[in-house]
């Protein structure tokens, strides 16, 4: 007899497939395609790499996405055990600029900064000499440590998310017993409380390496002034007329086989230490006293939060505000008419508007759907081949969104779907490329939560379908709409993947800035920009309200 | 890639309304008419627009609309590469959507006819055209569209008039090191197109030259404009004239300087894929391209005119007193991809 779980299992797979392993499949299948005949080729690789330029790129980004991840990890790791497991002050100015930091789009934190920290004309520069009559620059945005730097600024509230809920569900007998056996605070941190959240600093650091390879704004807007090429840069070229997307997939196709090893290092990291925490036999919860030292915390969180917040979103406040940037802050500068231009006026603007949103809502909730039968199929090893679903799963985070849309394109736009211009696209896109997010959210979630539980619904007679339904997702639901509202924020952020598949009436809002920002409009940008942040930020206070009531009734 | 879209989007709402509305109410002659009647039988066409930017497409759009009620202009708006991308797979997959096709990049055009993919027809309203717009294809496959103007301009805080380059020359001089912005011929065509005509009057050396000046080098052309409007650089080096002349219509403190070698000048057309499911109504919108009816939409955007009898933007000389260059579109196929690759020797990225 077929088990209702066996249907679902079928049912998951052809929906992975669908997503993910045609689209990829279309595009390793082209890799090896002569372009006017369609013949068996290996030349297509030849091209990809045979140029020391293009071996740079490669290099460039796998550094890129090193260094990002790296400066991310030192950023977020301090402020996410300080905010979950510590009294130090302003935890709530914490969360809301982690959030905002994680809410920006990256393009847009890029054009911040390069009015901060471009070596002429950028505040901090222009302050530095004033103050010091140096000649040099303070800072650089245009060199590859800028550029990494301005990216993990944007990047970082993944592993900060990532490890603050997993602290969240520490209990503190364990660092209790550390504690009686003569450890500080600090050896008590080291040795017991990061250790027990290593599975979730790797997960965020590995997602930022992938998001940052991936990532083509970024390096579009610095990088190029900067002097660096990398490969999402180097793609572009290749769809230069003549369009050799034949080659641009030979190029793009290794970053799976990296994908697979950093999956595989994962598992091997992980494998053999266990690293459950929430047993369903209760425990407290209470804040470790600082003393002095949550000042100097304090001082660490405020400081990131200048950086990646404070500071490019006063210098865009002021462009969205200003009649011409150029002229700088003075009174006569003063105007409401970007806003109101589009608020009223502007033909696409609202549209776009309720596109994203709506687009965006309706990927986080496929993309979760599917992480969370996944990932619970996979953590509790339900059938053989598992693991084939994981990567499935993960794969779509390393390739770069324009071709992931190229291959969506290709395989959906087109008969027998028809689906071109349509918002389905965008959300079965959308939902494809963010499901490596919900994934490794859910994931982490279910290899928190110990099968006992389950096993005690089981013994007394639920199958399992109601086990999940009646004992899983409820212990899962806080952690769950934290991984919901990830991807509603990075989907509503979304460029590269968006920018391919919009039709006339499916513009979202990222398009539209990018497209305004091609314009030299950055008053305009600006304006849009702050919209785009209010309206997420409303999204994000909904969201909290309801984690937070549910965070305390879980402490009742 | 980008080359005459991103414009700025001052349709100000009356004054647009007013001229358009001066148009579609003015009267139609015989060829036209004839095809108007033809066309509401087909309803819509569907436009593939990389040109202009997506306000200028728009408007240009709702143009044609209320002079030909009963035809709906569908503007799908996108970066002339991803149009290109999208007729190409729609070909490939045998579905007919676009009617025409407006691409910045003229090497497009040239592989579709090599293709068979073009629909011959030559609107009768061309002939009113500027006169290096009048034949953009000896065989009519396709027809001038866009016209974009690209020259210098200086930030006036940073760089006084007296000091300004004076030509495309002058830039070269090292008084203008760290000074410069440019864009980049892999990201916008008309740089690529600049750097031929560069090329053709001082040889590669120019640009060896130029990189001794370490301008900073953006995408777009007019990532220059921005990156004056901000005060980082002083200079900037073929610029848009019409993203300009939009900053400066804002405040920016921004100049034109028209080089005495003459403005580089990108010529774009349109053409009706062969198997377009509106014909009559696509005949109609390439009637409507060429005639005063596009002009007059796109220059309220600073968007050049392409007609003498529609008057150029706002605060920009008149093409017949300005030296052009302009390199055709044969040339540009071959010669952009050249100085694309040079540019990424010269230059490092």
């Amino acid at each position: 007899m077929l088990e209702p779980v066996t249907l679902l299992w079928l049912l998951l797979v052809a929906a992975l497939i669908f997503l993910i392993a045609a689209p990829l499949l279309k595009m390793l299948l082209i890799s090896f395609e002569e372009q006017e005949t369609g013949d068996f080729t290996l030349m297509n690789y030849a091209t990809a790499y045979g140029r020391q330029r293009y071996l740079d790129a490669l290099r460039n980004s796998l550094l890129l996405g090193l260094l990002s991840a790296t400066i991310s990890t030192i950023i977020a790791v301090p402020m996410a055990w300080a905010v979950s497991r510590t009294d130090m002050p302003g935890k709530g100015f914490t969360w809301a600029m982690v959030l905002a930091a994680f809410v920006m789009p990256p393009y847009l934190g890029a054009i911040g900064w390069i009015l901060l920290a471009g070596p002429n004309a950028g505040w901090i520069n222009q302050v530095w000499r004033a103050v010091t009559g140096a000649q040099d620059p303070l800072m650089n945005v245009y060199t590859f440590s800028g550029m990494a730097f301005v990216i993990a600024l944007h990047s970082f509230p993944l592993v900060f998310i990532f490890v603050k809920s997993a602290l969240d569900l520490i209990s503190s007998e364990m660092e209790d017993a550390a504690n009686i056996m003569g450890a500080g605070t600090w050896t008590t941190m080291r040795k017991v409380t990061l250790p027990l959240v290593w599975p979730s600093i790797l997960g965020g650091f590995i997602l930022i390496f992938l998001e940052t390879i991936a990532l083509f704004g970024t390096p579009a807007i610095i990088g190029i002034p900067a002097r660096v090429n990398v490969v999402t840069t180097q793609l572009w070229q290749f769809f230069e007329d003549p369009v050799r997307v034949e080659v641009a997939a030979a190029y793009a196709i290794p970053l799976l086989l990296i994908t697979i090893c950093l999956i595989g290092v994962q598992k091997l990291l992980l494998s053999r230490k266990g690293f459950v925490s929430q047993t369903g036999k209760g425990g407290e919860r209470r804040q470790i006293k600082l003393g002095p030292w949550r000042w100097v915390l304090f001082a660490w969180c405020f400081g990131v939060a200048l950086l990646a917040v404070v500071k490019p979103l006063l210098v865009l406040l002021q462009a969205s505000f200003a009649k011409a940037w150029g002229r700088g802050l003075s009174l006569d500068n003063l105007t409401f008419r970007n806003y109101r231009m589009l608020l009223f006026e502007h033909d696409m603007a609202l549209q776009s508007v309720w596109n994203t949103i709506w687009f965006s809502a309706a990927s986080a909730s496929l993309a979760l759907i599917l992480a969370l039968l996944v990932a619970y199929i996979v953590v509790r090893k339900l059938f053989r081949f598992a693991d084939g679903l994981a990567f499935l799963a993960m794969a779509p985070f390393v390739i770069p969104g324009i071709v992931l849309a190229i291959g969506f394109y290709a395989a959906y736009a087109g008969p027998p779907l028809m689906l071109y211009g349509s918002a389905l696209l965008i959300i079965l896109a959308f939902s494809a490329r963010f499901l490596p997010i919900a994934y490794a959210n859910a994931q982490a979630s279910i290899r928190a939560l110990h099968p006992e539980m389950e096993e005690a619904a089981r013994i007394l007679g639920s199958g399992r379908l109601q086990t999940i339904r009646r004992i899983t997702a409820p212990l899962l639901k806080t952690s769950l709409l934290g991984g919901w509202l990830i991807v509603f924020i990075v989907a509503s952020r979304e460029l590269s993947a968006a920018i391919f598949l919009v039709g006339p009436r499916t513009r979202t809002m990222s398009v539209l800035l990018y497209d305004l920002s091609e314009q030299g409009n950055f008053e305009l940008v600006s304006a849009f920009g702050g919209i785009l942040l209010v309206i997420t930020m409303v999204f994000v206070g909904i969201g909290m309200k309801l984690v937070g009531r549910d965070f305390m009734l879980r402490r009742d | 890639m980008m080359m005459i879209d991103r414009r700025g989007m001052l349709a100000l709402g009356a004054w647009a309304a007013a001229t358009s509305k001066a148009f579609a109410q003015g009267p139609m002659p015989e060829h036209e008419r004839v095809l108007y009647e033809a066309a509401k039988r087909e309803g819509e066409i569907t436009w593939y627009s990389g040109q202009y930017s997506a306000e200028a497409s728009e408007a240009a759009g709702r143009a044609f609309n209320e002079r030909y009620p009963g035809v709906r202009c569908n503007v799908v708006r996108s970066t002339s590469q991803v149009a290109f991308q999208r007729l190409s797979q729609d070909l490939r997959a045998g579905v007919a959507q676009c009617d025409i096709l407006s691409s910045t990049n003229g090497g497009h055009y040239v592989q579709l006819k090599r293709q068979n993919r073009l629909m011959q027809f030559r609107p009768k309203n061309a002939d009113g055209l500027l006169p290096i717009l009048r034949v953009a294809d000896p065989d009519n496959f396709y027809q001038s569209s866009v016209l974009g103007i690209y020259l210098l301009a200086h930030n006036t805080r940073l760089v006084s008039e007296a000091d300004a380059p004076k030509s495309w020359k002058d830039v070269l001089d090292p008084k203008w090191k760290d000074k410069l912005a440019v864009g980049h011929p892999g990201f916008s065509g008309a740089i690529g197109l600049w750097a031929m005509e560069m090329r053709r009057l001082y040889g590669w050396d120019y640009f060896k030259q130029l990189e001794l000046n370490k301008p900073q080098i953006g995408r777009s052309s007019i990532d220059p404009v921005t990156t004056m409007n901000a005060g980082e650089r002083g200079v900037g080096v073929a610029v848009p004239s019409a993203s300009t002349l939009f900053s400066i219509s804002r405040g920016n403190p921004l100049k034109l300087i028209y080089p005495e070698e003459g403005v580089v000048a990108a010529l774009s057309p349109s053409a009706i894929i062969r198997n377009a499911p509106h014909p009559n109504a696509a005949k109609l919108f390439m009637e409507f391209q060429t005639g005063v009816g596009l002009s007059t939409a796109v220059r309220l955007l600073f968007n050049e005119s392409i007609r003498p009898d529609v008057p150029p933007p706002d605060g920009s000389r008149p093409l017949d007193q300005v030296k052009m260059l302009a390199p055709s579109i044969e040339d540009a196929e071959k010669g952009v991809p050249e100085v694309r690759d040079a540019w990424r020797e010269t230059f490092g990225i």
